[in-house]
């Protein structure tokens, strides 16, 4: 022990307990050895020198020295695997042989049973032309039936077989050919396809469009490039299942309402206040459909416009089903209920329905359509749309624009208005089928839902419902509780 | 953005709302990617063939807003995907197309589940099957969306998907969305693929050890963004020791590789039936749209039942099926005599020779010898404009990639060749690409990758960088040779 030590013992002795004294003169022994090894290591004299040289009377600056050592020490040596790697068993290479040769596999699809053979059989076989009426080859008998009467196209204002269409849709085969070639980024982009955002644009008053390969993937595109971790969607518990994956895919925190209960949307919205007010500013959406793929029946928009503008969120309306057949002009359903197409932020849709051509657009402000154009990858990743169909949809528009008189109906829609009132009161007032079938659809609606009746469902020993969102309000209509 | 506001609305909260997307975010399109735009999204008109006519356009604020003033100049085009010529506005793909929509309209009118399951879709799909050897097709009308919705019917939570580094971003969207577990392997390396094939069976699933219901491998034929093709032989015997499934995107190697145009299968003489799922584009080589899958008929059957593609989304219109008929049957040999023959003869020509030449000039030429798409490193990213804009001075269009599609400091320039290029046409390339490349300092390379100039310099220490006329003269024949 050094003179130093010899001297606080003595001078600490007068006020210290005995067992204190003793501690104290071990600890001290104890630190001196502790450097003394140290300065015996190699660089362990560099060590001592260098905390000499930083200590500067300042006892924290050296434990955070010595603390930063001991942590870079720690993360150097510590574990490189993952968290995976720890729950790995330990297997040996025979083992590991033995296991790949036991190892069997599923079948990559499973074998079709009786029924789904009978379904897949029971697809229509079209022959010629899609029209009013058409060819089909009976399943069973493999026989032609000639003037089948065509319930099941989606062609609304029968504008694929218009002459108008057609020539101007050749006209521009000839010029271009048929393919576009190329991604809309990297030459693929046709004046034909500017024009027809810009007809589209105009003729639903929005202020600028994007188009899209196929409107089944528009929904899983657009949404993800505005919805991420951490955002906030709304949904209609009966929207359909382009706009399920699209809500799945984002990531973001969905919420799903009762299919057009707006009352149960307030409540959601008045319980999710707290939540939001205190929270970062994330982006926040409701999304709803015109009409409704799998229901046939429309959200009662003026109200939903108020309660998105009172809560501060935007509206995503997907009008897959509702542009050129909804309203007087086919403007949609913002046009049934004379509201501007401003108030709805994003707007997406089909020109495959109505519009007879093929592919999808969506609608929006200036900005948000620009962020598409590098961030949504149907439209980056895939081809651009044939030129052909661009143009085939700008001369629908046309024609609707042209078409249109002030104050009544366009011409061209009304006979659509006019077959759809007269199928659903056919259907509703008929005596033979009213124990049988009930009408789940609008009356404005040009795709009817039949749904099998109570009773008969009750005789044919069928479910209520199927499950998913749609059958919670199967189950509120009959009024029955699980 | 605290001072001019108005240039980022839709990055700033107005009246409560959220702002559309984050600054932060696109901070790189904004700020880096914005002054390259003039190079992206160029509008065009007219037949993207040989040549294409781009509209010229200038921006006073740095590619904010661009204007146009109606005049469009012709420029030899290299950027399309045009690999066997048939986006002609002329012969009889193109007469067939406009018989079709005489006969059954410009749309489809539904799903094909629903109503759109007509003879002309049957054809289109019997003839796709017999082009690829297979014994069903399926068509559907957007290639991303085949791929988007694919996965989802085959594989599920329990599943594992193992994929390439360097996928298309449609596959990955189609197995994010198929909720599958994935893992990723290095590109093209298979020996870490049969590593983590090991691993994956021995261990089985996560946390439960339980063994995997299905094992299914996912690559490209060929690489659009590097050039290079599978290692199929491999990928096979792999599959047979350990019956994993193989899926291939052959979305740019069907009808541009191999002898026939069979795809990367003809190419490596690997029979059609060792490949579970073969899924392509009809965009690229046969001047149509969207997308297809081929295999088993318990497959096709299962498939066309379950997709939700074909239940609820739009199909192909009659145009476009009609369009990919008649390509295929000119590739074939069943219409028109030899012009299928000819047309994968060009190209074969076309890409060997501009390679070799592009190695030999001295520049560095990512991809296998026989791809159509050519790759030149340009390695940083200020070289892509000025690449592009001075191939626009002289009258060619070409496509350059950057961050995101690949690393930020191996931009590239790619160049798609086409069975519509001529000779001389290749010549010009080679000439303005060699003017460009000694401007801008683009000749990295010794120009080894093309040969010695006389046999026994590599030993002398010689690395030759060929002068354009020697390159001009000597190419067309060597490239023919199977060394080069």
């Amino acid at each position: 022990m050094s003179e130093f030590t010899k001297t606080i013992i003595r001078e600490s002795t007068d006020e210290a307990p005995e067992f204190v004294v003793s501690f104290a003169s071990k600890a001290v022994h104890q630190w001196y050895n502790f450097i003394h090894f140290i300065e015996e290591l190699p660089g362990g004299l560099l060590i001592i020198n260098y905390i000499k040289a930083s200590h500067k009377n300042d006892p924290w600056r050296t434990l955070l020295e010595v603390l930063l050592a001991l942590l870079a020490l720690r993360y150097f040596l510590a574990s490189k695997y993952s968290q995976d790697e720890k729950d790995k068993v330990v297997l040996s290479n025979k083992e590991i042989d033995d296991l790949i040769d036991d190892w069997e596999p599923e079948p990559l699809v499973q074998p079709l049973r009786k029924d789904e053979r009978w379904q897949l059989d029971a697809i229509p076989s079209v022959e010629g032309a899609i029209t009013k009426h058409v060819n089909v080859i009976d399943p069973n008998t493999n026989q032609k039936l000639t003037d089948v009467l065509n319930f099941a196209s989606k062609d609304y204002l029968d504008m694929s077989m218009n002459p108008i269409v057609k020539e101007n849709a050749i006209k521009v085969i000839k010029n271009i050919g048929v393919g576009a070639c190329g991604p809309p980024n990297f030459y693929g982009t046709q004046d034909v396809h500017i024009r027809v955002c810009e007809d589209l644009a105009r003729f639903l008053g929005a202020e600028q469009g994007i188009i899209y390969g196929q409107d089944f993937c528009t929904p899983t595109s657009v949404l993800p490039c505005f919805l991420k971790r951490g955002d906030i969607l709304i949904a209609d518990g009966g929207v359909n299942i382009a706009l399920q994956k699209a809500a799945v895919i984002s990531r973001c925190d969905v919420e799903w309402f009762n299919h057009n209960d707006l009352d149960h949307l307030e409540e959601i919205l008045e319980s999710l206040q707290d939540v939001l007010s205190d929270g970062p500013l994330n982006r926040r959406f409701i999304l709803t459909e015109g009409l409704f793929e799998n229901f046939g029946d429309s959200p009662d928009l003026k109200r939903l416009v108020e309660i998105k503008n009172k809560y501060k969120f935007r509206l995503i309306l997907d009008e897959s089903n509702s542009i050129g057949t909804l309203g007087p002009n086919g403007r949609g359903l913002p046009e049934v209920e004379e509201i501007p197409r401003s108030e709805i932020e994003i707007t997406m849709g089909s020109m495959a329905n109505a519009f007879g051509a093929s592919g999808g657009f969506c609608l929006g402000v200036k900005g948000m359509i620009y962020h598409q154009v590098l961030n949504s990858s149907a439209y980056v990743f895939s081809a651009s749309l044939p030129p052909y169909a661009a143009r085939a949809a700008s001369t629908v528009i046309q024609l609707l624009e042209d078409a249109e008189i002030t104050g009544s109906e366009n011409p061209i829609i009304a006979p659509l208005h006019q077959n759809t009132k007269l199928m659903h009161k056919l259907f509703r007032n008929s005596p033979s089928l009213k124990n049988l079938v009930k009408l789940r659809s609008s009356d404005y609606s040009p795709v009817l839902h039949l749904r099998i009746n109570h009773e008969l469902r009750r005789q044919l020993n069928l479910p209520e419902g199927y499950g998913g969102p749609g059958s919670k309000s199967l189950m509120n209509l009959y009024n029955l509780r699980f | 953005m605290k001072f001019f506001p108005q240039h980022f609305d839709a990055m700033l909260p107005k009246n409560g709302y959220p702002p559309w997307y984050s600054a932060f975010e696109s901070f790189y399109p904004r700020r880096l990617k914005k002054r390259l735009d003039d190079c992206f999204a160029n509008p065009i008109h007219g037949v993207p063939g040989r040549y294409i006519r781009c509209f010229n356009r200038y921006s006073n604020d740095y590619n904010d807003t661009m204007y146009y003033d109606g005049t469009s100049k012709p420029c030899l085009n290299l950027s399309s995907y045009n690999y066997l010529g048939f986006a002609q506005s002329v012969g009889s793909c193109t007469d067939d197309s406009i018989e079709a929509v005489k006969k059954y309209g410009t749309s489809s009118c539904g799903p094909v589940n629903t109503i759109a399951h007509n003879d002309l879709t049957r054809s289109t799909e019997k003839v796709l099957a017999d082009f690829i050897g297979k014994d069903d097709a399926l068509v559907f009308s957007m290639g991303y969306g085949t791929n988007a919705n694919l996965f989802t019917s085959l594989v599920n939570s329990k599943c594992l998907v193992i994929s390439d580094s360097l996928n298309h971003g449609s596959i990955r969207f189609g197995i994010r969305l198929s909720n599958a577990a994935v893992k990723v392997f290095p590109h093209n390396d298979m020996d870490k693929l049969e590593k983590i094939v090991r691993d994956a069976i021995s261990q089985g699933q996560a946390k439960t050890h339980r063994p995997w219901q299905k094992i299914m491998v996912c690559v490209e034929g060929l690489y659009s963004m590097e050039g290079n093709l599978c290692n199929l032989p491999k990928l096979v015997e792999l599959r047979e020791k350990y019956k994993f499934y193989l899926f291939v995107d052959e979305a740019h190697s069907i009808g541009a590789l191999g002898e026939t145009g069979r795809g990367v299968c003809d190419y490596f003489g690997v029979p059609p039936s060792k490949v579970d799922i073969l899924m392509g584009t009809l965009t690229k080589s046969f001047g149509a749209a969207g997308g297809y899958v081929a295999a088993d008929q318990a497959i096709i059957d299962r498939l066309r039942l379950d997709i939700t593609t074909n239940i609820h989304g739009e199909s192909q219109p009659p145009a476009v099926l009609q369009q990919i008929s008649t390509s295929l049957r000119i590739i074939s040999g069943e219409l028109n005599g030899n012009e299928g023959r000819e047309r994968l003869q060009r190209i074969a020509f076309n890409s060997r020779y501009l390679r070799l030449g592009l190695k030999r000039l001295g520049f560095i030429v990512y991809g296998a010898d026989d791809s159509p798409v050519i790759p030149v490193m340009l390695y940083t990213p200020p070289k892509m404009p000025a690449f592009s804009r001075m191939m626009m001075e002289r009258g060619i269009a070409v496509v350059v990639v950057g961050y995101p599609a690949t690393d930020l400091i191996t931009s590239r320039v790619r160049f798609c060749v086409s069975s519509a290029l001529t000779k001389e046409d290749i010549d010009k390339i080679l000439t303005d690409c060699d003017q460009i490349g000694d401007k801008l300092y683009l000749k990295f390379g010794s120009g080894i990758a093309g040969g010695e100039k006389v046999p026994g310099d590599y030993k002398k220490g010689i690395r030759p960088r060929w002068t354009i006329e020697e390159v001009l003269e000597k190419t067309p024949e060597d490239c023919k040779h199977p060394m080069f």
